[in-house]
């Protein structure tokens, strides 16, 4: 019987005017990202190729000199690795930073520098462009906002229509239970949506795949497969929703006006607005203060050891004097600017979190998860330098103590060995992505959206059951 | 019979729940937007007074001409709640001084905030009307004849002796009457907020008034769309579906896909490139000149004597990417040791004769650099906007952002309000003398007195200004309009019952 009635939708909606127009739209959608993807993605690979191969060059160059100038100035810019999933969710991507600098050691004098450390670039807004906004053109963007109205458009008068025209009565006259003609509905309005937008994302991802210009791995098609179960969900959360109102109103124009306030609410203001809201509270340490205790720190330790450091003898204590200096110098300001960079992301984490009540934002940080973009995938990559920075030091340290003649004093010529370093032996830095953990980090959101769709479809069941005709 | 057609529709449309709906949620989005904004603002406000506190505080710290740290700070416009345009994003912040052009693409940021919050797109009053009007207009339009002729009563009514020309105005007019009243309470509801909490001057009422004209425009036009959908169909399903895609496509799709599909035209790289080459020679020629006066003046070969004495510091660059052209020439000491008080004559000729130079040089290259810079920049951005203007949407905005004066000459305006200073300062040296001086280089005799120094002020563009720069967009969406409302009239009247 379900299927009785889901057939009968089923070609109801495809031979409507908005089965037509849906599909136009998606396809032109997704034709465009496809292109847009294969054009930007070369030249992105491209930049970050070139950047990291200019980093290794510097950092080679350093090892060719010594251990000692490559525990000066450190392994020099990481580079964020692109995801090659960017077409599913730029996530603010271009805003993001796209490096982490380990490097920059503090230059006393000619003669005299610091240690490295790493220092977190602010976000990049490009204070340069007078061109006008806009939102990128992805697939989160093409999920969350147009599939989600498609949705509401589908199902609006999917129960309300057929009351006005009276046929309602006529079906509830039959044997037929009514959870079973509400679930063929929503198979129904589920498989006429689902048509038009697996043929577009399978025609984007045929053009994707078959360029050569991306190169798409089984990890990736993995995600790809996660991020369409995720829109299939999403889907079916904005199509319950119509079934709900579409129950509850008289009339079907009532039940899109409703649906569509309800829509602009959810989708375009909710997230932007409780963001604006959210990030009021808990701002971060302000540059100034940021300096003041920065310099007060040094001013500390210039005191304790400002006699070794400016002493040009080479005896044992006053280099491990000028060693600690650096070392404690070094450490501190990397402990600075970590704070500094977690009260940043405190804030952008909290209202992050309070955004997650629109089904909207969901959706949005499934999708950056999952495609290797956006915050969460940039809080990686700063983990990821944090533990390259610790193999880092533990290279340098492993590689004096292998020496016998040096005086293992890291950080100061004089006090480390003269050996030759092999450039391949210099661990190298690995921007990783994992998926297990990716899926642990947002299987919180992935249970709230299913908990949206169960709730609201069980709203929809009690609305049809007690429906009056 | 108009005025009782009127009240029909206008009853017909005040007692419907779509009506009531849209208020209720105009009035909340309205409201919540409005607040935020304003805590917003303020915040940046505060910012930006402790910004010019503390540049004046630098000002008076430095003893001497040539280290003095000169920084002009935009205030933000008030305005930005209505359309935030390029207020938020471009710089604030920019360094005056002789050897240095400054454009809002060397503008920096003085906000002390997260940068990462920039991660979150903001919200203004504009965008939500964006969104709502256009929506409202539709929503109200799609059945007003399609709908009449499907329950049969546009027969009746097209049998009284009334001209369909004036049905289609009755319609119109009491619509429009409807539709207002969300827009105008909302925004009184707006001002009553803001005149609470920042003073509002009468020429911002102006610009207000302007902005409301504008959506009063662009609602009128989304309504039109609507009833020629209405006009066009036979039922209001298909009217309904027509609009509902139509919207999606003007307001959500439209302006994101064609920023997506659109190149930056032209060789761009080549063409910063030449400007780049030509601005180096420039440069180079102003080396050579001041090499020639240290030879005449034979301290050229005693020149790293000459610069230990001054605790010399000179550079003279442009940048490769973004043309910015300055030469920096500064002295960085507290006194002058004895046995090279010999040298501050040479240094008092010196530093007369290299800082007008320098100042003259970076003029003649500012005239390469302005006309690059519009064809990198500003010539992109111009064909982005008009691309844009193919949806009322991208009309509707640029018209709001002229009259708010957060549009790109609002922008440009205080960049230019800038260089008139440097001018005004470079006047000011030359009338103290101050490049002959020895307060230009070392403070050991008597520091700068920088309470005579003129003040920086900018007023925003004038109303007359906004409205010259918003008019254009303002009549293209009236023009619009009027062609609108022809065709639905050619349609209804020759349309079949």
């Amino acid at each position: 019987m379900i299927w009785h009635i889901t057939r009968r939708e089923l070609y109801d909606n495809l031979n409507s005017l908005r089965f037509a127009l849906t599909t136009m739209l998606l396809l032109a959608l997704m034709l465009t990202n496809a292109i847009g993807h294969l054009r930007e993605h070369p030249k992105r690979m491209q930049k970050y190729n070139d950047a990291v191969s200019e980093s290794m060059t510097r950092m080679a160059s350093h090892t060719d000199d010594s251990l000692y100038k490559l525990a000066q100035e450190g392994p020099g810019k990481l580079y964020k690795k692109p995801s090659s999933l960017y077409f599913c969710a730029a996530g603010g991507d271009p805003v993001l930073p796209d490096t982490i600098e380990g490097g920059s050691p503090f230059g006393y004098s000619e003669h005299l520098r610091g240690v490295w450390k790493l220092k977190y670039p602010d976000a990049n807004i490009n204070m340069k462009r007078v061109g006008p906004d806009v939102t990128k053109l992805d697939w989160a963007f093409v999920i969350g906002y147009v599939l989600s109205l498609i949705a509401l458009l589908f199902t609006f008068d999917a129960i309300s229509g057929e009351r006005e025209r009276g046929t309602l009565r006529l079906m509830f006259a039959n044997s037929v239970p009514r959870h079973i003609v509400l679930i063929g509905k929503f198979l129904g309005a589920l498989i006429s949506v689902s048509i038009p937008f697996t043929l577009a994302v399978l025609i984007n991802l045929l053009l994707i795949s078959t360029s050569n210009a991306v190169h798409l791995n089984t990890e990736a098609w993995g995600r790809l497969g996660i991020i369409f179960l995720i829109a299939l969900l999403y889907m079916c959360l904005f199509l319950a929703l119509g079934l709900l109102v579409s129950a509850r109103a008289q009339r079907s124009a009532v039940s899109l006006v409703i649906l569509l306030l309800i829509w602009i609410t959810v989708v375009v203001f909710m997230p932007s607005t409780l963001a604006s809201i959210a990030s009021e509270f808990s701002p971060p340490m302000s540059s100034e203060p940021f300096w003041k205790r920065r310099n007060q720190i040094q001013e500390e330790l210039w005191q304790k050891y400002s006699r070794w450091v400016w002493s040009g003898k080479v005896d044992k204590e006053t280099l491990t004097g000028k060693s600690e200096f650096f070392i404690q110098d070094a450490e501190a300001e990397e402990r600075l600017n970590q704070e500094r960079l977690t009260e940043k992301v405190a804030q952008v984490q909290h209202a992050r979190a309070i955004t997650r009540i629109s089904p909207a934002t969901l959706l949005q940080h499934l999708l950056e998860s999952f495609a290797g973009t956006g915050f969460e995938r940039h809080l990686q990559f700063v983990e990821n330098t944090h533990r390259y920075a610790r193999q880092f030091r533990e290279f340098v340290a492993d590689t004096d103590r292998s020496d016998p003649e040096s005086l293992h004093i890291i950080g100061v010529r004089e006090g480390m060995t003269k050996k030759k370093i092999l450039p391949e032996a210099v661990p190298k830095f690995e921007d990783t992505l994992s998926l297990s953990k990716d899926f642990n980090t947002r299987a919180t959101e992935l249970l709230l959206l299913v908990l949206f769709v169960m709730v609201l479809l069980s709203g929809s069941y009690l609305a049809f059951v007690r429906v009056e005709v | 019979m108009l005025k009782t057609l009127i009240r029909r529709e206008l009853l017909d449309n005040l007692m419907t729940f779509r009506f009531a709906a849209v208020l209720l949620i105009t009035l909340l989005l309205v409201v919540a937007n409005t607040a935020v904004l304003i805590q917003d603002y303020e915040q940046r406000l505060e910012s930006y007074n402790d910004a010019v506190k503390m540049h004046q505080q630098d000002l008076r710290n430095s003893k001497t001409y040539s280290t003095a740290h000169l920084f002009v700070d935009r205030a933000p416009n008030p305005l930005s709640i209505f359309n935030v345009g390029l207020d938020k994003r471009l710089g604030n912040l920019i360094g005056i001084y002789h050897g240095f052009m400054p454009t809002l693409w060397d503008a920096q940021m003085h906000g002390t905030d997260n940068p990462f919050i920039a991660f979150f797109s903001s919200i203004d009053i504009v965008f939500v009307f964006e969104v709502i009007l256009s929506l409202m207009g539709l929503i109200f339009a799609y059945d007003a004849i399609a709908g009449e002729r499907e329950r049969g009563t546009l027969r009746l009514v097209l049998a009284q002796p009334i001209g369909r020309g004036q049905i289609l105005l009755a319609k119109y007019i009491s619509a429009m009457a409807c539709l207002l009243v969300p827009l105008i309470l909302s925004l009184l509801f707006a001002l009553l907020l803001l005149t609470r909490s920042m003073p509002l001057s009468t020429a911002d009422f102006l610009r207000i008034a302007g902005i409301v004209l504008t959506s009063f425009a662009y609602l009128s036009l989304f309504y039109l769309i609507g009833l020629l959908i209405s006009v066009a169909t036979r039922r209001t399903g298909t009217a309904l579906m027509l609009a509902m895609f139509i919207w999606g496509l003007l307001i959500l799709v439209y302006p994101n896909l064609i920023r997506a599909t659109v190149n930056p035209g032209g060789d761009i790289q080549a063409r910063v490139k030449t400007a780049h080459n030509q601005i180096q020679q420039i440069l180079d020629e102003y080396e050579r000149e001041r090499q020639k006066f240290l030879e005449k003046e034979g301290i050229a070969e005693e020149m790293s004597e000459f610069s230990k004495a001054l605790g010399f510091y000179h550079q003279a660059d442009v940048d490769p990417v973004t043309l910015t052209t300055y030469i920096e020439s500064i002295s960085v000491l507290s006194e002058i040791r004895p046995d090279f008080e010999k040298y501050i004559p040479v240094a008092k000729r010196y530093y007369n004769f290299v800082e007008p130079l320098a100042t003259r040089t970076v003029e003649k290259a500012w005239r390469i650099r302005k006309q690059a810079l519009d064809e990198i920049y500003v010539k992109q951005a111009t064909t982005d906007r008009i691309l844009l203007k193919l949806s009322p949407v991208g009309i509707y905005d640029a018209a709001t952002q002229a009259w708010a004066g957060t549009d790109l000459s609002g922008l440009r305006d205080f960049f230019d309000a800038s260089r008139r200073y440097r001018k005004i300062i470079i006047d000011y040296l030359y009338a103290k003398d101050a490049f002959a001086s020895r307060e230009w280089f070392v403070a050991d005799k008597g520091t700068v007195d920088w309470r005579t120094l003129p003040q920086f002020t900018f007023q925003r563009s004038d109303v007359g200004i906004n409205a010259k720069r918003a008019l254009p967009d303002l009549f293209l969406l009236l023009l619009i309009n009027l062609i609108f409302f022809t065709i639905i009239f050619l349609i209804f009247v020759r349309s079949e019952v």
